[in-house]
């Protein structure tokens, strides 16, 4: 399954046994990993680079996984993010449903449930991105920007939308 | 000396009293039957040796015997413990009265039944003792109630306690489970290994993989159990969903032989609960029925499915003609982590959920079973 351009996957666990070998795994298959040991480290990567789909450990020291869901979203509105988790607490299910989580996985986790679970949240995420994309270009365009603030603009966008 | 007016007064006045006295005990008299007749519970006399004179309409209910039955007897002779009732009864007689609770005595059809009982000197007018009276109150039911809400509160507890476990294991387990599956990988990819090397590596992970997934089936499970979502009511039809729940259950169903007879009733069962949680219990049920019927491994398995409305409720009877349950084993199959199946073929959790879940339906879960005939299991569930 190596797709083109490869997902840019943010794993998130105190777990660092547990990220060494999951992240060693995603790569092995195509996937582009990036490993954080606290939802603090998540938010420093995530406004470094941009992801697509991160996965994320509910119950971590200091920042837990839902603040860091909610975080993470201010940072990078369109992130998917799948809970995965060896509580199987139906309340922080239904607390990070609200923080918009993709999907609620228990750990331990089929590896290839985890891996379609990646590939469907990308593509959500590649869907949500094309609609709200396309919206905004039609907001510079009817902007009547200048030659300078449409360049401006479509930086932000860059930016936002993390197009290098 | 009095003349014979005086004399004739005084007797017309003894006579009077002796006559109003007369009512007046007759009145008590009845009034002590109308009690003896109605009172639900049992209330007995003795002569002074503790032999049966008297003997209520209510205790004839709880013990079972009519009062020409027990006529005669010593009232100890119903108790399952007669040593302790004559210390009570010592003790009774000793004090002028005496208490004793859940004391237990013996059903003329052999079960238990356990009562509250206070016993009190009867004397006459002398204050000699005469006797005793005894007014016993059958709880055997609420004592049993009393029992069965420990029961399930210390299911609740342990599934408390080994849900928390089973998290804490969880995590560990996720690594094993990550570890195995890059060593598999990196198998997969040597180059230089001999065919034998590799075959071994190869089932030992698989090995590994299979034993993780069998603790994590037993975690999730519990996770499961404890789980206290608020339930999701709707209104639904029950025989529709047992027929969603049989669908279920079918492909176990495809390669044996066992027959599914659906005995609904014929108007139709709608009713407003979890649809969710019924139909796991249903489905853990139906998996149990076949279980059984494989295991008994007759070629005419029949789980026979009947569906009844009962006032308010709906009963759900679920019949096997498996192995049935070992009578030792009948009063431990609701237990946490119970199972009679070989290691790894089962957690042990399958009816303790069950049983959890009815209770949030405020509904019961019951069970009757006859070894080597079969089981019926039996759901009731509040229709709304």
């Amino acid at each position: 399954m190596n797709d083109d351009p490869s997902i840019r996957v943010l794993l998130i666990d105190d777990e660092e046994t547990l990220l060494e070998y999951m992240s060693k795994r995603l790569l092995k298959k195509g996937f582009t990993v990036k490993c954080a040991f606290s939802g603090q480290e998540a938010l420093e990567a995530a406004q470094k680079e941009h992801f697509d789909v991160a996965v994320v450990d509910l119950k971590m020291p200091g920042m837990d996984g839902v603040e860091t869901q909610k975080r993470l979203h201010k940072i990078q509105p369109f992130l998917q993010c799948i809970v995965l988790t060896g509580h199987g607490s139906i309340d922080s299910a239904l607390e990070s449903g609200q923080q918009d989580a993709f999907h609620y996985l228990l750990k331990p986790v089929e590896y290839d449930t985890l891996v379609t679970s990646i590939h469907e949240a990308y593509e959500k995420k590649v869907q949500l991105v094309n609609e709200k994309f396309d919206e905004d270009v039609e907001e510079i365009h009817r902007s009547g920007l200048g030659a300078k603030g449409i360049k401006k603009a479509i930086d932000k966008l860059r930016e936002k939308y993390g197009i290098q | 000396m009095e003349s014979n007016n005086s004399l004739e007064l005084k007797l017309k006045k003894v006579t009077q009293e002796l006559s109003s006295h007369k009512i007046e005990l007759h009145q008590t008299r009845g009034y002590l039957q109308c009690i003896l007749q109605n009172s639900n519970d049992m209330i007995f006399a003795t002569d002074v040796d503790g032999m049966i004179v008297s003997f209520s309409k209510g205790g004839e209910k709880v013990l079972g015997y009519t009062w020409e039955e027990v006529a005669g007897y010593y009232i100890e002779t119903f108790s399952e413990d007669p040593k302790s009732f004559e210390e009570f009864m010592a003790d009774s007689q000793e004090k002028g009265s005496a208490v004793r609770l859940e004391f237990p005595f013996k059903h003329k059809e052999g079960h238990t039944v356990y009562c509250d009982v206070s016993m009190i000197n009867l004397t006459n007018t002398k204050g000699q003792r005469v006797g005793t009276v005894g007014v016993s109150r059958d709880i055997t039911r609420w004592k049993k109630l009393q029992d069965e809400l420990i029961r399930i509160d210390r299911l609740a507890e342990i599934g408390r306690v080994a849900a928390g476990i089973a998290h804490e294991i969880n995590n560990p387990l996720a690594v094993i489970n990550e570890v195995s599956g890059w060593v598999e990988e990196i198998v997969q990819d040597a180059k230089s290994l001999s065919p034998e090397d590799r075959e071994e590596l190869e089932k030992a992970t698989q090995q590994i993989a299979e034993q993780t997934r069998r603790c994590r089936t037993i975690t999730h499970q519990l996770l499961g159990f404890v789980r206290e979502a608020a339930p999701e009511k709707t209104e639904f039809d029950v025989n529709g969903l047992l027929n969603k729940a049989i669908d279920f259950v079918s492909p176990e169903l495809k390669y044996a032989p066992i027959q599914v007879v659906r005995d609904f009733s014929t108007e139709p069962l709608s009713m407003k609960s979890d649809p969710a949680m019924m139909e796991q219990v249903f489905v853990n049920l139906l998996t149990n029925a076949i279980h059984a019927i494989n295991e008994k491994g007759s070629d005419q398995g029949k789980i026979e499915i009947k569906t009844v409305r009962t006032g308010s409720e709906v009963e759900i009877h679920i019949t096997d003609n498996g192995t049935g349950i070992a009578e030792e084993n009948q009063d431990k199959v609701l237990n946490l982590f119970f199972t009679t199946k070989p290691p790894g073929k089962g957690t042990g959790l399958g009816l303790s959920i069950c049983q959890n879940i009815l209770k949030t339906l405020n509904g019961g879960l019951s069970f009757r079973s006859e070894p080597g005939v079969g089981t019926t299991f039996t759901v009731r569930v509040p229709l709304s």
